[in-house]
C-alpha cells in the first residue's frame, strides 16, 4: 500500500511537470512579445523591446523555464501583462469558485446518477427504458444549452435563483448557495447521466456474479443483496467513473463560468488567452492541472481502499 | 488435441460486417440514427442549391421572428433566416468533428495495437504516458492551444483528439490483446507472418466493432467541445455561423426571444443522439438475461408464470396439499418436472425422482444434459428467464415448482441449502467470511450476533477448518478453493437444512481436496440426517456417496435407481455408454485397456427428436427408436430405464464397444459442466 501511494504521488508529480514544460511551450508560441502584449497597440519598439529585456524574454528557454519553475515552487506564478496584477492571487481568488461549482456539479451528479442508474438496473422493465431514454437525451444536449433554458425558467420566468453572478461564502451562505445553484444544476445534468449508465452496467454485471446466488440461497433479503452486497460489488467502478467526471466538469466549468459570469479559473483562462496574456494562461493550466491531478489521487486511493483485494495487499 | 482451428481471417470479417450491419439496422434508434446524419450531410453538402436565404442575408423586417411561412425556423437579432444558418454551419461542424475521430479512434487503435503486439515493457510505457492524458483538463489546455495558435478549428479538434486517444487507447487495448493472443494469431507467427502483418490482418479486422461503436460515440462528443467552444467565442470567425456560436447569440436574447434557442439547440441535440444512437446499437448492451437476481419487472412477470403452473398443476382447489398420505418429513419428491425458457424450448421434460431424509440422490449425465437446472429448480433459483413450467417438486407435501418467491425465502437456507461448483465464485469477495457467514445465521436462525459469531466458528470446525478463528476474519480471495468449498458449505449448513443441492461440488478441486470435500459431506449427512441431491457428471463420485442414481440425458431421466444396481447392472446404453468411459468408476483390477467413447454431442434441446433422444449416438439404435420411449420399470428392484431395447440387452448382456482410444490418452469425454 505504501508503494503503490509513493508511485502514484511520483505519477502525479510526473503530470504536473509535463503540463508545465507543454504549457510553457505553449505560451512561448502564443503571438506577441510579452512586451507587446502589455503596452498594447501603438507602443514603441524600443519600450517593447525594454520590457522584453526586464522580463527575460531573450533568455534561452531552458534558463526562462527554470526560472519561472523556481517561482512557482515558491508559489510566485508571475504577474498579469495586462494589468500587471500578481497571477498567484488572483488565482487564488478563483479558484474557490470553480472548486466549489465542480465539487457542488460532482456531488450532486453522482447522487443523480447513483439513484437513476441503480433504479434502471433494479426495476428493469419500462422504468428501465424510460430512464435509459432519458439518461440518452440528457447525454446529448450541451451544458450550455441546459444553462440557458435553466436561467430561462428559474431566473427570467420565475426569479428563484439569481441568474448570474457569485456570492462569496464569506459573504453570505445563504446567497453563495443560491449563486451556485443553476450553474451546479447545469453542470451536474450531463454528469448525472454519464455515473446513471456506469452505475447500471455495473449493477447487472454486479447482479451476474455466482455469489448473489449464494446470497438469495441463504434467503438474503432482496433489498439487502441490491443495496448492500450488489452496489457494494458495484462500488468500484462507479467510484472510477465519478472519479473520471471530476476531471471532465473542471474542466467543463469554462462553460458555466462563462454562462453564469462567475469570476473562476474558466472566467480566468477565457480572459487570458483572448488577451494573450502568457503567464495568466500559463498559471491556470498548472494550477488546473494540480487541482485535477491531486483530488483523482485521493479518489483513486478510495477505489482501491474499497477493493479488498488491494487493501490486503 | 488437435485445437480447433480458427475460421479464415476473411470469413470472420465478412460474419463481423454483416452482424453489425444487422445489429444497426434491427434497432429503430439506430436506423433513426443513420437517416438523420445522412440527412443532415446530403442537406448540408447541397445547402447552396436549396437554402432559402444566404447566411448573411439580413431581413430587417422580421428580426428575432419566430416561425413564418418566409422563415421557417425564425430569425435572429439581425434578421437573418435560422434554417438557412444551421444548415450552412452543418457541413463544417460534422467535417470538423470528424477530425477528432480520426485522431482519437486512429492513435488510440494504433497505440493499442502497438502495446498489444510489442509485449509487456511496451505496454507498461504507453498505459503510463494515457494515465497521464487521461488525468488532465482537457478543456483547460485546449484553451491554451488557443491562445497559442488561435481559433484554428481543424487544429484544435486535432489535439481534442490526441488527448480523447488515451481514453480509447484503454478501451481498445483488452481486446487487442485478446486478438493477439488467439490461436490463429500464433499460427500466423509460426508461419513468419510479420508483427505488422498480423496486427493488419488478423488483430485490425477484429477490433472494427469496436472502433466503429467509439467513433460514432467519439464523433458525438466532438461536436459538442465544439458547440462549445463556439459558445464561449472560440468559434469560427464572426459572420460564419456555427450552432454553439448561434446558441450563444440566442443566449443574448433569452428575455425577448426564447424562441431563438430551440432551433439550433434540437439540431445539435439531434446530431449528437444519433451519433449516440449508432453507437449503442452496434455496442454491446449490458446482458440482463444473466442476472442472479432477476429485476423487479423480470419478478412480476415470473410470479404470474409460476401462477400459471400452479394452476395447470393442480386440479384440486387446496394447491399445497398431495392427495397422498402426508410424506414423512424432508421428503423431496419430483414428478413430472419441465423446465423452460421463457417462449423458448423445453430444457427439462416429464423428470421425476425420490429424496428419502438421510439419503444422497445423484443427478448424473454430461453437460447440457439438464441436471444443474433440475437441481435450482428445487431451491427457485433458476436463471433469468427459464422457470419451471409443468409438474411438481413437492417438499414436505407443498409444490414448490408453483410456490411465489416470498414462499421460496422461507424454504430456502432453512430447508432446502445449496453448494455450487465454484466456491470462489459462490462467496462474495466484498466482505469477510465471518460477516458472510454470521449474517446467514442470524437470519435463518434468529440470533444475536455474539451468538452467531460463536456458532459460525462452530460451524466452520464442523466442516473441519481448525484455526475457524482466523478463517472468519479472511475474505475469499485470502483462501484456497478447498477451504473455500468447506466454508461454502458452512453457509449452506447455517439454516440446519434438510436437503442440501450440491451442484458439481468437487469438480474445479484438486483430487485431493476433492476426496476431503466427499467425506465431509458423507459424515454430513449421516451427523445430520440431511438428505442431498448431487449433481455430478463423476461415476466415481456416484459410487462414493450416492444411495441412488438418475441418469440424465438430454433433459430426460433415463435411468435411475439404487447405486449399485445402476453401476453393475446398468441397463441403459447411455449408462453403459457412461460407465465404459470413465476411468474412475471402473475399479483399477478391471481397467480395461481401451476405455470407450461416446461419438457425438448431447444434442441442443431445440434438435430433441421425438423418439428416443440417444437414438443418433446409440450403438444399438434401430427402427424401433424412432417412436417416443416410456420409462418403465427395468426389473431390478424399484429401477426404471427408458429404452426399447432394455430387455434385450440385459439378456444379451451386450456391452458398449470400446472404441481406438488407448486409455493412458483419453482426455475427459464427460467434459466438465461449466454451465
Ligand atoms: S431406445 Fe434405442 S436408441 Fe434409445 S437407448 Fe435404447 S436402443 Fe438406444
Amino acid at each position: 500500500m505504501a508503494l503503490f501511494i509513493t508511485k502514484r504521488l511520483l505519477m502525479a508529480l510526473a503530470t504536473v511537470l509535463v503540463v508545465a514544460v507543454l504549457a510553457f511551450l505553449l505560451v512561448h508560441a502564443m503571438p506577441g512579445s510579452p512586451g507587446a502584449v502589455s503596452l498594447g497597440a501603438g507602443a514603441s519598439q524600443d519600450a517593447i523591446d525594454e520590457v522584453n529585456r526586464r522580463l527575460g524574454w531573450n533568455d534561452p528557454l531552458l534558463v526562462q523555464f527554470f526560472r519561472w519553475l523556481g517561482d512557482a515552487v515558491q508559489g510566485n506564478l508571475g504577474v498579469s501583462l495586462i494589468d500587471g496584477r500578481s497571477v498567484s492571487a488572483d488565482l487564488a481568488n478563483r479558484l474557490p469558485v470553480t472548486a466549489s461549482l465542480a465539487a457542488g456539479a460532482t456531488v450532486l451528479s453522482a447522487l443523480l446518477g447513483i439513484l437513476l442508474g441503480v433504479t434502471a438496473a433494479v426495476r428493469g422493465g419500462f422504468l428501465d427504458q424510460a430512464i435509459g431514454g432519458f439518461v440518452g437525451l440528457l447525454v446529448a444536449l450541451p451544458a450550455f444549452w441546459i444553462g440557458i433554458i435553466f436561467v430561462y425558467l428559474f431566473a427570467v420566468q420565475s426569479s428563484v435563483f439569481p441568474a448570474t453572478g457569485y456570492v462569496p461564502f464569506e459573504a453570505s451562505p445563504r446567497d453563495w448557495a443560491m449563486s451556485l445553484a443553476l450553474p451546479v444544476i447545469t453542470l451536474a445534468v450531463g454528469g448525472a447521466a454519464f455515473i446513471a449508465r456506469q452505475t447500471r452496467a455495473s449493477m447487472l454485471e454486479a447482479l451476474q456474479q455466482e455469489h448473489i446466488r449464494t446470497l438469495r440461497a441463504t434467503a438474503t433479503p432482496t433489498w439487502k443483496i441490491l443495496y448492500i452486497h450488489a452496489l457494494r460489488y458495484a462500488s468500484l467502478p462507479i467510484v472510477a467513473g465519478i472519479a473520471l467526471q471530476f476531471i471532465g466538469l473542471f474542466g467543463g466549468s469554462v462553460i458555466a463560468e462563462q454562462l453564469f459570469a462567475m469570476p473562476g479559473l474558466g472566467q480566468a483562462v477565457q480572459n487570458s488567452v483572448s488577451t494573450h496574456d502568457a503567464p495568466s494562461v500559463q498559471g491556470v493550466v498548472v494550477i488546473a492541472t494540480v487541482v485535477v491531478v491531486a483530488v483523482n489521487l485521493v479518489l483513486e486511493l478510495a477505489t482501491k481502499f474499497l477493493d479488498p483485494k488491494l487493501r490486503a495487499s | 488435441m488437435i485445437p480447433s482451428v480458427a475460421p479464415a481471417p476473411h470469413q470472420r470479417k465478412n460474419a463481423l460486417a454483416r452482424f453489425s450491419a444487422h445489429r444497426l439496422f434491427a434497432s429503430p434508434g439506430g436506423v433513426a440514427g443513420v437517416i438523420w446524419l445522412a440527412a443532415l450531410v446530403a442537406a448540408s453538402l447541397t445547402a447552396q442549391w436549396w437554402l432559402p436565404y444566404k447566411t448573411e442575408d439580413q431581413d430587417f423586417t422580421a428580426v428575432l421572428s419566430g416561425p413564418t411561412a418566409a422563415h421557417w425556423l425564425g430569425t435572429d437579432e439581425l434578421g437573418r433566416d435560422l434554417l438557412s444558418r444551421i444548415f450552412a454551419a452543418a457541413a463544417g461542424t460534422l467535417g470538423t468533428s470528424l477530425i477528432t475521430v480520426i485522431v482519437g479512434v486512429g492513435l488510440g487503435t494504433v497505440l493499442a495495437m502497438l502495446a498489444a503486439a510489442a509485449g509487456e515493457r511496451v505496454e507498461a510505457v504507453i498505459s503510463r504516458v494515457t494515465e497521464i492524458m487521461m488525468s488532465l483538463p482537457g478543456t483547460v489546455i485546449i484553451l491554451a492551444v488557443i491562445g497559442a495558435a488561435g481559433t484554428n478549428i481543424p487544429l484544435i479538434m486535432a489535439i481534442l483528439g490526441i488527448l480523447i486517444s488515451a481514453g480509447i487507447y484503454r478501451v481498445i487495448l483488452g481486446q487487442a490483446k485478446s486478438l493477439q493472443s488467439q490461436l490463429y494469431v500464433d499460427a500466423a507467427k509460426v508461419d513468419g507472418v510479420s508483427t505488422l502483418g498480423i496486427s493488419l490482418r488478423h488483430v485490425l479486422p477484429g477490433l472494427t466493432n469496436t472502433i466503429v461503436v467509439q467513433s460514432a460515440l467519439i464523433f458525438a462528443v466532438g461536436m459538442l467541445i465544439q458547440a462549445g467552444l463556439a459558445f464561449i467565442g472560440f468559434g469560427p470567425p464572426i459572420p460564419q455561423p456555427s450552432w454553439g456560436g448561434m446558441i450563444q447569440g440566442a443566449s443574448q436574447h433569452v428575455y425577448d426571444a426564447p424562441w431563438l434557442m430551440v432551433p439550433t439547440g434540437a439540431v445539435l441535440a439531434l446530431t449528437v443522439l444519433a451519433a449516440n444512437a449508432i453507437g449503442n446499437a452496434l455496442g454491446k448492451a449490458p446482458n440482463t438475461t444473466a442476472s442472479h437476481l432477476p429485476s423487479a419487472a423480470a419478478r412480476r412477470q415470473r410470479a404470474r408464470a409460476v401462477a400459471a403452473v400452479g394452476a395447470a398443476t393442480t386440479p384440486s382447489a387446496n394447491p399445497v396439499a398431495d392427495s397422498d398420505a402426508a410424506p414423512a418429513n424432508g421428503q423431496l419428491s419430483v414428478r413430472g418436472l419441465s423446465v423452460g425458457v421463457d417462449g423458448g424450448p423445453r430444457l427439462v421434460t416429464d423428470v421425476s425422482f425420490d429424496v428419502e431424509q438421510g439419503t444422497v440422490l445423484g443427478l448424473v449425465g454430461e453437460s447440457g444434459c439438464g441436471k444443474t437446472m433440475t437441481a435450482l429448480s428445487l431451491l427457485g433459483l433458476l436463471p433469468s428467464g427459464v422457470a419451471a413450467t409443468g409438474g411438481q417438486i413437492l417438499w414436505n407435501g407443498k409444490n414448490l415448482a408453483a410456490a411465489t418467491d416470498r414462499e421460496m425465502e422461507a424454504i430456502r437456507g432453512r430447508d432446502i441449502a445449496l453448494i455450487s461448483q465454484e466456491p470462489m465464485r459462490a462467496l462474495d469477495p466484498m466482505f469477510t467470511v465471518g460477516y458472510q457467514l454470521t449474517s446467514a445465521i442470524r437470519r435463518l436462525r434468529k440470533m444475536g450476533k455474539a451468538d452467531a459469531r460463536k456458532e459460525a466458528r462452530t460451524l466452520l470446525e464442523k466442516v473441519g477448518i481448525v484455526d475457524a478463528e482466523r478463517i472468519l476474519k479472511t475474505y475469499p480471495h485470502q483462501i484456497s478453493g478447498g477451504m473455500a468449498q468447506r466454508v461454502a458449505i458452512a453457509l449452506a449448513l447455517s439454516g440446519r437444512p434438510r436437503l442440501l443441492v450440491a451442484d458439481e461440488p468437487t469438480t474445479a478441486l484438486d483430487v485431493t481436496v476433492q476426496a476431503e470435500i466427499l467425506s465431509l459431506l458423507r459424515s454430513l449427512v449421516k451427523d445430520t440426517g440431511m438428505s442431498v441431491v448431487m449433481v455430478t457428471h463423476d461415476l466415481g463420485v456416484v459410487a462414493d456417496i450416492c444411495d441412488n442414481v438418475a441418469v440424465m440425458y438430454a433433459g430426460q431421466v433415463v435411468e435411475s435407481g439404487r447405486t449399485a444396481n445402476i453401476l453393475d447392472n446398468p441397463r441403459h446404453p447411455y449408462t453403459l455408454a457412461l460407465l465404459a468411459a470413465d476411468p474412475h468408476a471402473n475399479s483399477a483390477a478391471d481397467m480395461p485397456d481401451r476405455l470407450a467413447t461416446i461419438s457425438g454431442q448431447v444434442p441442443q434441446p431445440k434438435d430433441w427428436p421425438t423418439g428416443c433422444r440417444f437414438a443418433a449416438r446409440c450403438q444399438f439404435a434401430g427402427s424401433a427408436c424412432a417412436a417416443p420411449v416410456p420409462l418403465l420399470a427395468s426389473g431390478s428392484e424399484e429401477g426404471l430405464v427408458r429404452c426399447v431395447k432394455a430387455d434385450e440387452l440385459a439378456v444379451e448382456g451386450l456391452e458398449w464397444l470400446a472404441t481406438e482410444v488407448p486409455t493412458h490418452r483419453v482426455l475427459k469425454i464427460v467434459e466438465r459442466d461449466l454451465a
